[in-house]
């Protein structure tokens, strides 16, 4: 069978092209997805300011928490874990070790800055000068030599600089002092390469001294665990409902012969293995084919977010077989499925149909499908009804996108419906294209169908994965502008102590950006000075008050309050950014939490427990340029505010960008199939004399009727996914969409569906009707 | 047993309740091996059903089917597929050829489907008696209409079916070629003692056959042996065919 499946596929190459370029596309994204996972759980970074010791002794950078069942689960940390000082005599004593050096690390004006002590870690080197010794002295690295640090003088300049990372070294007991954490080290290098073990604290070697190094690679290599598991996982899914598609219209196109081979006594079954072998050998080829895009894919996404600032550029990107092989498995799986669904199809063609005209058939829907797509619908409720109850951005987003999905299986499953419904719609266009139009849709209502599944895809991805952003960033949004009572925000580093000397300041309030965990649950914190807090933002409190905000208290957002089932008065365990442990009772509940934040803690609590201590800057009154010249930073409006733009909506588009690219193929390639499959009838048409133009127009005129039913199919899918997500994440259903954004994607979807019938069409016409009626099959 | 086919009692009913039609109505026939027999009968008469149910491409509502010695009746679409392939040949009207294959391989497709040898020598004489010699290679888009015909009448043979069953087989040829594949088909049943089974509208083409079946209104009104084209026509236009 499978040599007979080869050369069925030799001499129907343009047959089998819709189905070869969805698996190829399918391939190179599961490719692509894969290396983001890969790196995400093998990634890492090669260490370059610890570089030097074989050792690295630091705190354990993950949370742990045993569960019930007696599992332990593990959560990076948002901020370094400091280790006491005292760990150093600790591990000088460990038999074998002849070196010990400790280091701080901490921003300062833009370099990472340590003291002088820890230089030996990279080496670090002298090139010129000396070593720093008073509180006023640093030394700066080798690509800053001659750079003037104000306040300081630049005794020294070292040999070295590190690709990712501007240094400056002060004195050791300045740079303790500047680090701010009595006692404690951010790490300590051990030499030599021996195997230490420390109670509190963590012994890393190889390229696991980078993840400590670069705490932010390590997070977002964490990120990319999901992110490429969420893209892949929807891919994968758009990939099979595709495939499905592509292969269930070539079936239709190819009822006859396969009547055909039913009467010349090919068992169903054998038709069955026939089209599973096209299958397995077009699967094949596009999978290998399409592994090899998706390496290349791969590269382009990593740059995208090393552009975007997602992914640091010194998070290597795993190269394996293991992504390839598995987009070769999963495309010949899912060619495969694709093949047994629409071979269902195949076992009921009759082989009577051989001995005649056989009609284009009308869309009957099989028992089996009626129910799978009713099953379809019922899974899309099921998953409406969760979405609206997810209130955390990370089990919200992958659902939302897999409530859309399974949406859109539900109306590819009862299209025939649909198609019957709107053909029975006494709806008519003008003219004769509009005639024959009418009436070719209703003869054709399969195709129709098949036509309306890519489209409606298309329309409810995009907008979904669209408006999820401009929803999220609308509500955030309009909850700062109402809260935000401050006139100016100065950026970060500003000295709020300078703000407060400014004339006609009422109030400032320092502003801290960070994150905790709550039995492992993460929950973005914003941490703030308390006085005169209620001049500089409006938190939206229903309960409690801020006043008696301190760093034992913390208010809560209603959704987290919600989450942890918290009422005021309540004492919440936290874990801070780097790790340590905290109580604190809750004194006030308050609205805005997705402008401000799930928690607000006071400043005084966090300010130490943060990698970078340095916040922004709310001042209500005073002058604008005055507040500059005091500060030093750029000054802002206060309404144009606060919350700095994160990566991730970026990164959301890119990466669901591919994915509606890939609806857009789907498309193309269902509307080229379809036209072309059509140049006989087109020539039909013009042998009793319709002119090239009315053919176009009819074509035109089909293509815009199922734009329109899938634009609004589409549409009502993503409006009721976006309602749900927007009752869950904002508490309010009425998801924030742009109007010139949604008509944008209308059009872009109806001139990609008119272009796709259009050049095909013109090719079908271009032929002389007389030879294309010649030419048998 | 010198019936080929036997059809007893043979209905067939399409739809149900008000909206049905019957379009076979008790019909009982007996087709005798070695003979080439013509089924004619106006549009509607019932003659592609006829066709459908003895060939067992269709099951039939009531009555009995016999092909050879085998009763047809009860058995599931894989048994009636493997009975075709190995008892039946067919000729259809047009186009019933594979077009990803060439000449050689659409002739022995039903013996591939079936995972039986070719037997060569036989292949060869098949090749030769329906008058392809040289054209074995050829894809059938390089074949003129006549030729794919010859192609299928090949094909039709390779198993050494009981019954050839043609529908229409000349319908779509110009008078001459059709004339070719009649003759070809008459050949068939003399030299050979194939039993052909022929469906047609055209009394010129059912004047090669040995018996000439009329059907009207689902039932078998008629029968002519020793036919000619005038007889024929005659009796087609007595049955209302070319009013």
């Amino acid at each position: 069978m499978i040599s007979f499946a080869l050369r069925m596929l030799r001499h129907r190459k343009a047959g089998f092209a819709g189905a070869f370029v969805a698996l190829l596309c399918a391939a190179a994204l599961v490719t692509a997805c894969g290396m983001l996972l890969d790196t995400g759980l093998r990634g890492g970074v090669a260490p370059e300011r610890y570089a030097g010791a074989p050792v690295i002794v630091a705190g354990d950078q993950y949370v742990r928490q045993a569960k019930e069942s007696g599992k332990e689960k593990a959560k990076l940390l948002s901020e370094r874990r400091w280790v006491p000082a005292s760990l150093a005599q600790d591990l000088a004593r460990v038999p074998g070790v002849t070196k010990v050096v400790t280091e701080v690390t901490f921003p300062y004006a833009g370099f990472t800055a340590h003291g002088w002590e820890s230089a030996a870690l990279t080496p670090f080197t002298l090139a010129e000068g000396r070593a720093p010794k008073a509180a006023d002295e640093v030394v700066v690295d080798a690509r800053h030599a001659g750079r003037a640090i104000p306040g300081h003088r630049v005794v020294g300049v070292t040999a070295q600089a590190l690709p990712g990372q501007d240094t400056i070294f002060f004195a050791t007991g300045e740079a303790r002092r500047l680090a701010g954490r009595e006692g404690l080290v951010t790490a300590i290098g051990v030499w030599p390469g021996v195997e230490v073990t420390v109670k509190g604290a963590v012994a890393y070697t190889g390229d696991e001294r980078g993840a400590v190094e670069f705490p932010a690679a390590e997070n977002s290599r964490v990120r990319l665990i999901s992110l490429g598991g969420a893209l892949g996982g929807t891919s994968l899914l758009v990939a099979i409902l595709v495939v499905v598609g592509t292969f269930a219209l070539s079936m239709q196109q190819r009822r006859r012969e396969i009547a055909l081979l039913r009467a010349v006594g090919a068992l169903p079954g054998q038709v069955r293995r026939l089209v599973g072998g096209e299958a397995l050998l077009i699967g094949a080829v596009a999978g290998a084919l399409g592994s090899g895009a998706g390496i290349l894919l791969g590269f382009w996404l990593r740059s995208r977010f090393v552009d975007l600032g997602a992914m640091p550029a010194n998070l290597r990107l795993v190269v394996s077989p293991f992504p390839p092989i598995v987009a070769v498995l999963t495309t010949l799986v899912a060619a495969w499925v694709a093949a047994r669904v629409s071979a269902r199809r195949t076992a009921r063609i009759r082989p009577v149909e051989a001995l005649g005209e056989t009609a284009m058939p009308a869309a009957g829907i099989p028992p089996v499908r009626l129910v799978a797509g009713l099953l379809a619908l019922a899974g899309g409720v099921v998953l409406t009804i969760v979405l609206s109850g997810l209130n955390t951005e990370a089990a919200s987003s992958p659902v939302t996108m897999l409530t859309a999905l399974v949406w859109t299986i539900a109306v590819a499953l009862l299209g025939p419906l649909v198609a019957r419904a709107v053909t029975a719609l006494p709806l008519r266009a003008p003219g004769v294209a509009g005639y024959l139009a009418r009436k070719s849709l209703r003869a054709g209502t399969g195709r129709l169908a098949s036509v309306i599944v890519p489209l409606t895809l298309m329309t409810a991805m995009t907008c979904t994965i669209l408006f999820v952003q401009t929803t999220m960033g609308h509500a955030a949004q309009s909850e700062l502008s109402a809260g935000v009572r401050a006139d100016h925000v100065l950026g970060p580093g500003a000295s709020a102590a300078a703000a407060r000397q400014v004339p006609g300041v009422r109030a400032v309030t320092e502003v801290l950006r960070t994150s905790v965990r709550i039995d492992l649950e993460k929950y973005a914190v914003q941490a703030v000075t308390p006085v005169g807090l209620d001049r500089t933002m409006d938190l939206g409190v229903v309960a409690g008050s801020l006043d008696g905000l301190g760093d034992t208290s913390a208010a809560i957002s209603r959704t987290a309050a919600d989450r942890l089932d918290a009422g005021l008065g309540d004492r919440l365990r936290l874990v801070l950014g780097d790790g340590t442990p905290a109580e604190v009772r809750v004194v006030a509940i308050y609205a805005r939490g997705l402008g401000f934040g799930d928690l607000t803690l006071s400043r005084e609590l966090v300010a130490g427990h943060v990698d970078d201590p340095r916040g922004t800057v709310l001042v209500s009154g005073g002058d604008r340029e005055a507040l500059h010249r005091a500060s030093g930073v750029p000054v802002l409006d206060g309404a144009g505010t606060a919350q700095v733009e994160s990566p991730n909506a970026a990164v959301t588009y890119v990466a669901m960008g591919l994915i509606i690219a890939f609806c857009a193929i789907a498309v193309v390639n269902t509307l080229a199939m379809s036209t072309l499959a059509r140049s006989r009838e087109l020539a039909l048409l013009r042998v009793v004399g319709t002119t090239r133009r009315q053919a176009a127009r009819m074509l035109r005129a089909e293509t815009l009727t199922a734009t329109v039913v899938a634009v609004a199919l589409g549409s009502a899918i993503s409006l009721v996914t976006l309602a749900a997500f927007s009752a869950g994440m904002t508490g309010s259903a009425l998801p924030y969409v742009p109007p010139v954004a949604y008509l944008a994607v209308i059009a872009a979807v109806a001139a990609l569906a008119l272009v796709a019938t259009a050049v095909p069409g013109r090719f079908a016409l271009s032929s002389r009707p007389a030879d294309t009626l010649a030419a048998r099959e | 047993m010198t019936e080929a086919v036997r059809l007893d009692a043979v209905s067939k009913v399409y739809g149900r309740g008000r909206s049905a039609v019957a379009a076979l109505r008790e019909v009982s026939i007996a087709i005798p091996r070695g003979t080439f027999t013509a089924v004619m009968g106006p549009s509607g008469s019932g003659k592609s059903t006829f066709l459908h149910c003895a060939a067992g491409l269709d099951v039939p509502s009531s009555g009995s089917v016999r092909l050879g010695g085998t009763d047809l009746a009860g058995m599931d679409e894989n048994a009636l597929t493997e009975l075709r392939r190995r008892r039946i040949g067919f000729v259809f009207q047009a186009f019933n050829l594979v077009s990803a294959l060439t000449v050689t391989e659409n002739i022995t497709l039903p013996l591939m489907l079936a995972g039986t040898r070719v037997d060569q020598g036989w292949l060869r004489e098949v090749v030769r008696r329906v008058g392809l010699d040289g054209r074995a290679g050829h894809r059938p888009a390089e074949l003129s209409g006549g030729q794919q015909q010859r192609v299928a009448i090949a094909r039709a043979l390779v198993t050494r079916p009981e019954v050839v069953f043609g529908d229409e087989p000349t319908g779509a040829l110009d008078t001459m070629t059709a004339r070719d594949v009649l003759t070809l088909l008459r050949e068939v049943v003399s030299g050979l003692g194939q039993t052909v089974v022929m469906v047609t509208h055209d009394p010129v083409a059912a004047s090669y056959a040995d018996n000439v079946l009329f059907l009207a209104d689902g039932r078998i009104v008629d029968a002519m042996a020793a036919p000619t084209a005038e007889k024929v026509a005659g009796r087609m236009t007595g049955l209302g065919a070319w009013n």
